[in-house]
């Protein structure tokens, strides 16, 4: 048999130019991806890093100095971190189990259990606030929570006899949940609408037929089917909450008064990039970013080894390139 | 008979109560806008004077016009950027074999997870040193870099359904790979591509967080910036006013909604970002 | 176009598909790659159609190794199991995508699709989109864009399991048909044996990546060389079972205790077994049902297949299967007389699965 050299010395290999272009193919593709990601994740990781690092602020631009975990450690000594912490807390708490879970599984349950188009229609309506721009759901709450006359909610109140009163200054937090709530229940409601659709009708069947009633079927079958689906939504709607302040800024922009409802992200921005308190602290608000930043990364591949590694195993069925 | 109809109402009642405050505020929304005043639910006489902003400039305020155009290119170059690049990016990803592809997928999927709202510090400075501060192209580039791992996890989702026969017929009646991509391939996920779009567009026209941190000047605000700032001026001055712009602003995003709803549920199905 | 296969092999991680298959198919040679699913039979098509890249051994094209050539450059034809029509083109279009990355002027292309049309009768279908088209019509259409460049190796995957049987048997007909016209070397992958059977010149039957047998069809059925051929080609089954090998005054003869048997001299084997025991191999047509019948046995199961009965009989613990007319109507638990026609049977050692008279 002819050595593997003299074979394909028989044979007219493709020209350089050839060659070239077929096996950068992959990179071609991939090229603007990995440049955006580079500057606009990538980078910004390690800069949050490093600005958390330095005394860069407004005053300090020019000439920026190291200073180590300083930033850190003013952020622990604080004597609003606690309180933030506690807000942030709070808020991601309560959130998440009253509505993003909680009000996405009655959601679901309700709509899949009545005729199908009716349930179709209540499941688009809701996600009416998703698709809203911020700033129009949060002028929404604004209104509907306005002083007499203005208000929505005073005038469905004043009958039962309660004062009327600007409802986001009375209730910060009671508003700014729901406003959350109400975006936030639509993500659950579709992941377990479609979790609850996939269990064999048989199981339902069955148990109809062992004579469970609608509350027993919900409980020994549907959500016992559907554990992974909420633990998805759990984990990953918690680490949204956390990082999330954009309607919060909108709607109380962390107040009213001191710190009333101010949570970790809104800090963080607070901090670095509004003018809010005269002085623009880079240096200090990439600290406090930079924690929600460790979170994510670490909440991010955990999800990745818990939930969807094996999808992307599947390796292309084509190798000539 | 009686309590077997009660039982079937029950949901029903349930969800209506829980859904009215949507209902109910939306519907305000609409009527607010053309009336001359409101106290709760009740419109006091019908005007079309909130709707001004139209024809004439709101006092210390840039044209609407002129925000409105920004907006659309906004969202449109977003739309182009994340849907281009995602397409090429999805394609690789799905179907291309390279050394790395399974790094980049994990990436892709670690990235789609990852907040990105807690690196604006950091991009704040990268815009500053790559002097795209307040343009509007700098907040393009952005928007579209966070949105392309979510962008690039549904294309490939898309790709990964387009039948493997089809690419081989492709390879071997002569198509390089690049051909097979964008005469074969492409044409075959139109659709996909078309939800992704609606998607991304309706996602940069919505926008509010990068222009409000990254746009300062007058004439490069989106609408969302612009309503923003009416919300400060005007917020217990003009409510007719207001709501006539809000609905101005979410107009697109109500015909698509109506239009375009199982396209979208699509989507947020596949592509999960709270 | 000659084909050689020298040393294929194909791993993917881990997993052996094609081990070591060495293979040559003569210019205009119709060649079937039979095998059951996962045999590697599409994986050896695939690496011949350059989808697939060899992890060892070469894919050679009249003599010259073609393992780095991009499937557009070698000049072959393939026609899919999902027929793998461009869904967003018309048929016309479908027909001539070759064509157009060829370059070819158009009033050419015209005159080639109209030619290859006619040829396949899909003249009518020319502005319709794939959708629109039956199975057979889809099959149609792809055969025609396999053959409008004039390939100079056709592949084929598995082109008929999508149709429903009459059209199977019609479509049979034609590509061979096809082929034989044009004289284009061919390779058929096909899970069917009478697919293979009819249509192919040789046949390479495959199992768990390696090459069982590569012979024409009615060698493949009368001397298979391994147990796996003989219990795979023909249908019903031949029947296999064990008995004990041993020799008398010259003669071999075979034991077990509920038979024996004698080897007619033609079928002396011509090796000996590894142990005493062999796999004593019988067609359903060789054996035969009748008063005259040697063997003492009593039906054990009866599949009527309409013109005939597929007929189970028990010879103490062996059980052995005989195809009958129908009209004798056979029932379960009759006691019949059965012959076995000893001038057909096949031998195999157990242990290497070799046949003891061929291989």
């Amino acid at each position: 048999m002819a050595t593997e050299a003299a074979i394909y010395k028989a044979v007219p290999r493709p020209s350089l130019w050839e060659r070239i272009r077929t096996s950068s193919a992959p990179w071609v593709f991939m090229a603007p991806a990995t440049v955006m990601i580079f500057l606009f994740f990538f980078l910004p990781v390690v800069l949050t890093i490093y600005i958390s690092m330095t005394n860069m602020s407004v005053a300090t631009f020019g000439k920026v100095v190291f200073i180590g975990l300083q930033n850190y450690i003013r952020m622990l000594k604080s004597r609003w971190t606690v309180k933030i912490l506690t807000n942030t807390g709070f808020y991601v708490l309560t959130t998440l189990s009253c509505f993003n879970v909680g009000l996405a599984l009655i959601l679901s349950l309700l709509t899949t259990h009545i005729n199908e188009r009716v349930g179709t229609l209540f499941r688009t309506l809701w996600l009416l606030p998703r698709i809203t721009p911020s700033v129009i759901y949060a002028l929404l709450w604004i209104w509907v929570t306005a002083d007499a006359p203005y208000g929505i909610v005073n005038q469905f109140l004043s009958p039962f006899g309660i004062e009327p009163r600007n409802w986001m200054n009375a209730q910060p937090w009671l508003v700014v949940i729901m406003a959350n709530g109400f975006v936030g229940a639509s993500f659950g409601m579709i992941i377990f609408t479609s979790a609850i659709k996939s269990i064999p009708e048989d199981y339902i069947r069955a148990a109809m037929v062992d004579g469970a009633s609608t509350l027993q079927r919900i409980r020994y079958v549907i959500l016992p089917m559907i554990r992974w689906p909420i633990l998805f939504v759990l984990t990953y709607q918690t680490l949204s909450l956390l990082t999330s302040f954009e309607y919060i800024l909108l709607l109380t922009d962390g107040g009213p008064g001191f710190y009333r409802t101010e949570v970790w992200a809104l800090h963080a921005y607070h901090r670095a990039l509004s003018n809010y308190f005269g002085n623009v602290q880079f240096g200090y608000g990439a600290a406090l970013a930079a924690v929600l930043v460790v979170i994510g990364i670490i909440a991010s591949i955990l999800y990745l080894r818990v939930f969807r590694f094996n999808e992307l195993v599947a390796e292309p069925k084509i190798e000539a390139l | 008979m009686l309590i077997r109809r009660i039982k079937t109402a029950i949901p029903y009642a349930l969800l209506t109560v829980i859904t009215a405050p949507i209902i109910v505020s939306y519907g305000w929304l609409f009527m607010s806008s053309f009336a001359k005043r409101t106290e709760g639910l009740k419109p006091y006489g019908f005007t079309l004077s909130n709707w001004r902003f139209l024809w004439e400039p709101l006092p210390n305020m840039p044209s609407i016009w002129r925000i409105t155009a920004n907006t659309l290119a906004f969202a449109l170059v977003v739309t182009i950027l994340e849907v281009g690049i995602a397409a090429a990016t999805g394609y690789a990803l799905s179907r291309l074999h390279f050394p790395g592809r399974r790094g980049f997928l994990s990436l892709t999927l670690i990235l789609h997870a990852f907040p990105s709202v807690t690196l604006l510090i950091a991009i704040f400075y990268i815009l500053r040193l790559l002097h795209l501060y307040d343009t509007l192209l700098g907040v393009i580039l952005v928007k579209a870099s966070l949105e392309l791992p979510l962008g690039t996890w549904i294309m490939k989702g898309f790709f990964d359904n387009v039948s493997w026969d089809i690419e081989m017929a492709a390879l071997i009646d002569g198509c390089s790979r690049f051909r097979t991509w964008w005469q074969v391939i492409i044409p075959n996920i139109r659709p996909g591509i078309a939800a992704l779009s609606i998607f991304a567009f309706l996602s940069g026209w919505s926008e509010f967080l990068l222009p409000y941190i990254f746009l300062t000047s007058f004439n490069n605000w989106t609408l969302s910036v612009l309503i923003k700032r009416l919300i400060g001026d005007f917020r217990f001055v003009d409510y007719g006013l207001l709501t006539a712009v809000g609905l101005f602003y979410i107009i697109p995003v109500l015909f698509f909604f109506i239009f375009t709803q199982e396209y979208l549920l699509n989507i947020y199905t596949g592509g999960v970002k709270g | 176009m000659e084909v050689q296969l020298e040393n294929l092999t194909k791993y993917f991680g881990k997993v052996l598909a094609v081990d070591n298959l060495n293979l040559e198919i003569k210019d205009g040679e119709f060649v079937a790659l039979l095998g059951p699913s996962g045999c590697g039979k599409t994986t050896t098509l695939l690496m011949v159609a350059g989808i697939y890249k060899p992890t060892k051994g070469y894919v050679k094209f009249n003599g010259q190794a073609v393992n780095h050539l991009l499937p557009k450059d070698r000049d072959i034809g393939m026609v899919f199991q999902s027929y793998a029509l461009y869904p967003h083109m018309t048929v016309y279009e479908n027909l001539t995508f070759p064509l157009k990355l060829k370059k070819v002027p158009a009033e050419e292309m015209r005159r080639k699709a109209q030619r290859i049309a006619d040829m396949l009768g899909i003249g009518e279908l020319m502005d319709r989109k794939p959708g629109q088209l039956s199975g057979g019509q889809q099959q149609r259409v792809a055969l025609g864009r396999a053959l409008i460049k004039e390939p100079k190796l056709l592949l084929f995957d598995e082109p008929l399991s999508n149709l429903d049987a009459r059209l199977r048997l019609a479509m049979r007909g034609e590509i061979k048909r096809l082929q034989m016209s044009l004289g284009i070397t061919s390779i058929y992958v096909t899970h069917d044996q009478v697919e293979a059977m009819t249509m192919a010149d040789r046949i390479a039957v495959l199992n768990k990546g390696q090459l069982q047998a590569y012979a024409p069809p009615e060698e493949l059925y009368d001397r298979p060389r391994t147990l796996f051929v003989a219990g795979f080609i023909g249908n019903p089954p031949m029947n296999l079972f064990e008995m004990e090998l041993y020799q008398e005054d010259d003669h071999y003869k075979l034991r077990h205790p509920d038979l024996s048997l004698a080897i007619p001299d033609s079928r002396k084997p011509r090796r000996q077994p590894s142990g005493r025991r062999v796999i004593v191999g019988l067609r359903p047509e060789d054996i035969s049902i009748g008063p005259e019948g040697e063997i003492e046995s009593e039906i054990y199961m009866v599949e009527p297949l309409g013109r005939d009965d597929i007929i189970t009989c028990k010879i103490g613990e062996i059980k052995v299967q005989t195809v009958v007319d129908s009209r004798l109507g056979y029932r379960i638990g009759d006691k019949v007389r059965i012959s076995f026609n000893m001038e057909k049977v096949q031998l195999y050692d157990p242990q290497t699965e070799l046949s003891l008279l061929w291989a």
